[in-house]
């Protein structure tokens, strides 16, 4: 058995008052402070090249897309989050995507298909939202994927700085 | 020593596979461990037998020795002590006492050398070949190669998709010049259709005077190939092959019944027939018509609402609103009442029904008191003198063996017009009998069908769907006595039960009392 000694209060702290009043100016001063609370949907979070958001496909200047349906995110992917059929095309580069999906309730945004892509064809975004009233409409097809590489730039051009070491040329 | 197919006498009643003479054999020392090695077969093989990797592009097991490519080099010495040298293995006769280093730096250094000559024109363009996966410059650029090139001139420019005929494309800038496609032709077909032409680093694939590839085997060249020079038009950006299940199986085209591997997509999708090694049956190879027989493993589902149109799923009966989809107990009742309510129903089977399902059908007949035949189609034009047997049934020794006696088509159709009831089993029976010929027979006919593909007949009264035969599992005979067997490669559609649980349950049906 313990027996726990409970500490006598002093004159002010019995009087309950002056303790109210010390609590109610710390509440009062925050009034008058700028708030920190972030109003979401209205006020986005600020993304920048670092943010790894969603992965989206280039769209080269030309037009074109820059995938060549090498399958490699495919198999990177731990998620299990692409597929990719591919199929023949009359343009000099003889592969292209004929349905490229990415089932965005599967992936995790790691990123792992953005660094086994040897084409340069799929980086990370900053789109970050993700709602939808059905989970097919969350399976991304390639129209959805789609962005233009000046969309994309910075976080290309990041990509290409922490990554010099293993890079030779630049495109 | 090129190892050309057997053309054995496919008409010989049982040739029994000989007895392989055990060859003289002579000892050498592999990488340390002292093996028996055949002295007719090259250095290679040798190496090959007791497991030992040593890379090879030119050399072909199938195929002479050429010894151009020089990738599968070698450290040899006379005997132990010996004063050894680098020798390239597939053009190395095995002699007695010879100590062979697979493994060694000098061995190695070689080979990298060699690597980096043939990687200097290569282009980089593994994301988009088709070969990328499978392809023997990129296993052993990984394991032998340096990872980066020293070269600093460009690659030469050469055709990237030049059409070798129906089936072939030759990449022109891919190709290694192995020659082991200008052999394929020399040595396997004996019709020489391909050469090297052009000289030093022009040198190209060609056909003589540009003419399109011919015959039924061209698909094996690009098996064959190394690398991704050769793709077959088919097969082109169809799939990575890592996404392609791999599964042992038979091929169904003819009653050589070659093994074959059946490769599906994210297991799902047949994409592809390769052949696979028997030294009893196919060697390395396969013809065309097997190859490229996807059309009757892929049938697509009929659409939505429908019977005919597509794979047969499902039981179906003819109710009094035309076809209708039912239970199958319910439809498996009503054609053990309509065969019982017939005298003697006429039981035909397909050529391609398995051993396991014939003897399923053997029961179900014995009860019905009457004997099955399939249906044996006249042989076909294709036969030729490598691999075809120009005989369109795979199993039709198997079905002999078992007592089943064949039937023409046009014979079993006049006995299907007088029957009272007949049963059709197996996949593309109707196929083989005639669709147009089985539509015109009357609706007093009674006839029931168990197929892969559903007809819309006029005289049918009941339908069951059965699996193809990259959906089942079973053995062929194929017409030498050799054993083909199945396995499910893709699954089959739902509702789609293997067929000899189907007539064994139908026999269960026939032998319980009338329910009405």
């Amino acid at each position: 058995m313990v027996i726990v000694q409970r500490k006598e209060l002093t004159l002010a702290e019995r009087l309950y008052l002056p303790e109210i009043f010390r609590g109610l100016s710390i509440t009062f001063r925050k009034f008058f402070e700028k708030p920190i609370t972030r109003q979401y949907p209205e006020e986005p979070l600020p993304t920048d090249e670092v943010t790894r958001g969603q992965p989206r496909l280039v769209v080269k200047d030309d037009g074109n897309i820059a995938c060549v349906s090498c399958g490699m995110c495919e198999i990177a992917c731990p998620a299990y989050a692409i597929t990719i059929d591919g199929g023949e095309t009359d343009r000099q580069i003889e592969r292209e995507p004929k349905r490229f999906e990415i089932d965005m309730l599967r992936c995790i945004l790691c990123g792992f298909c953005e660094e086994a892509c040897p084409k340069d064809a799929i980086f990370m975004s900053n789109e970050l939202e993700l709602a939808d009233y059905t989970r097919r409409g969350l399976i991304y097809d390639m129209e959805k994927l789609k962005r233009p590489k000046s969309a994309l730039q910075p976080r290309i051009d990041y990509v290409y700085k922490i990554n010099k070491r293993w890079r030779r040329t630049q495109a | 020593m090129s190892q050309t197919p057997n053309p054995a006498p496919s008409s010989s009643p049982n040739p029994a596979p000989a007895p392989a003479a055990k060859p003289a054999t002579i000892k050498i020392q592999v990488d340390g461990r002292e093996v028996e090695a055949d002295p007719k077969q090259p250095l290679i093989r040798a190496c090959h037998d007791q497991g030992v990797d040593v890379p090879m592009y030119c050399y072909h097991p199938g195929l002479s020795p050429v010894g151009s490519c020089r990738i599968c080099q070698v450290e040899v010495a006379a005997g132990p002590g010996q004063p050894s040298r680098v020798v390239a293995a597939c053009r190395t006769p095995v002699s007695p006492g010879m100590v062979v280093q697979t493994d060694t730096p000098k061995a190695h250094e070689t080979r990298r050398e060699c690597l980096e000559f043939l990687l200097k024109n290569h282009p980089l363009d593994c994301p988009i070949c088709d070969k990328a996966g499978e392809c023997d410059l990129q296993d052993y650029s990984f394991n032998e190669g340096q990872g980066k090139g020293r070269s600093s001139e460009p690659r030469r420019k050469l055709e990237k998709r030049k059409s070798l005929g129906d089936v072939i494309v030759l990449d022109e800038e891919r190709c290694i010049l192995c020659s082991r496609c200008v052999r394929f032709f020399q040595e396997v077909t004996h019709k020489p259709q391909l050469t090297v032409s052009g000289l030093g680093s022009r040198s190209t694939i060609a056909t003589f005077a540009d003419k399109p590839l011919s015959g039924n085997y061209q698909g094996n060249i690009a098996d064959i190939c190394p690398v991704g020079a050769l793709t077959l038009k088919p097969f082109r950006f169809q799939a990575r092959v890592w996404n392609l299940s791999k599964t042992l199986s038979t091929c169904a085209e003819c009653s050589r019944g070659c093994s074959i591997t059946v490769e599906a997509l994210r297991g799902k999708e047949v994409k592809r027939f390769r052949p696979r090694y028997n030294p009893q049956v196919n060697q390395h190879w396969m013809c065309d018509v097997g190859r490229f027989a996807y059309a009757p493993v892929t049938q697509p589902l009929p659409p939505e609402g429908s019977i005919v149109g597509g794979r047969l799923i499902g039981a179906t009966i003819r109710g009094y609103n035309g076809l209708e989809r039912v239970e199958l107990e319910s439809a498996l009742a009503e054609i053990a009442d309509l065969l019982r309510a017939s005298s003697k129903p006429l039981v035909l089977l397909s050529p391609f029904v398995t051993q396991e399902e014939a003897r399923a059908a053997l029961e179900l007949c014995a009860s019905l008191g009457v004997a099955p035949r399939f249906v044996s189609p006249a042989p076909n034009n294709l036969k030729d003198d490598l691999l075809h047997t120009g005989d369109p049934c795979p199993n039709r020794r198997g079905l002999s063996d078992l007592g089943i006696a064949p039937i023409e088509p046009a014979a079993a159709l006049t006995e299907l017009a007088s029957a009272s009831a007949a049963l059709l089993v197996g996949e593309r029976v109707q196929a083989l009998l005639g669709v147009a010929e089985l539509a015109k027979l009357t609706t007093a006919a009674r006839l029931v069908v168990l197929d892969v593909v559903a007809h819309d007949l006029a005289a049918l009264d009941a339908a069951l769907g059965v699996p193809t035969h990259v959906e089942k599992s079973g053995q062929w005979i194929n017409v030498d006595g050799h054993v083909g067997v199945l396995n499910v490669a893709v699954p089959a559609p739902a509702g789609v039960a293997p067929l000899d649980r189907t007539l064994r349950e139908l026999l269960e049906h026939c032998r319980a009392p009338a329910a009405r």
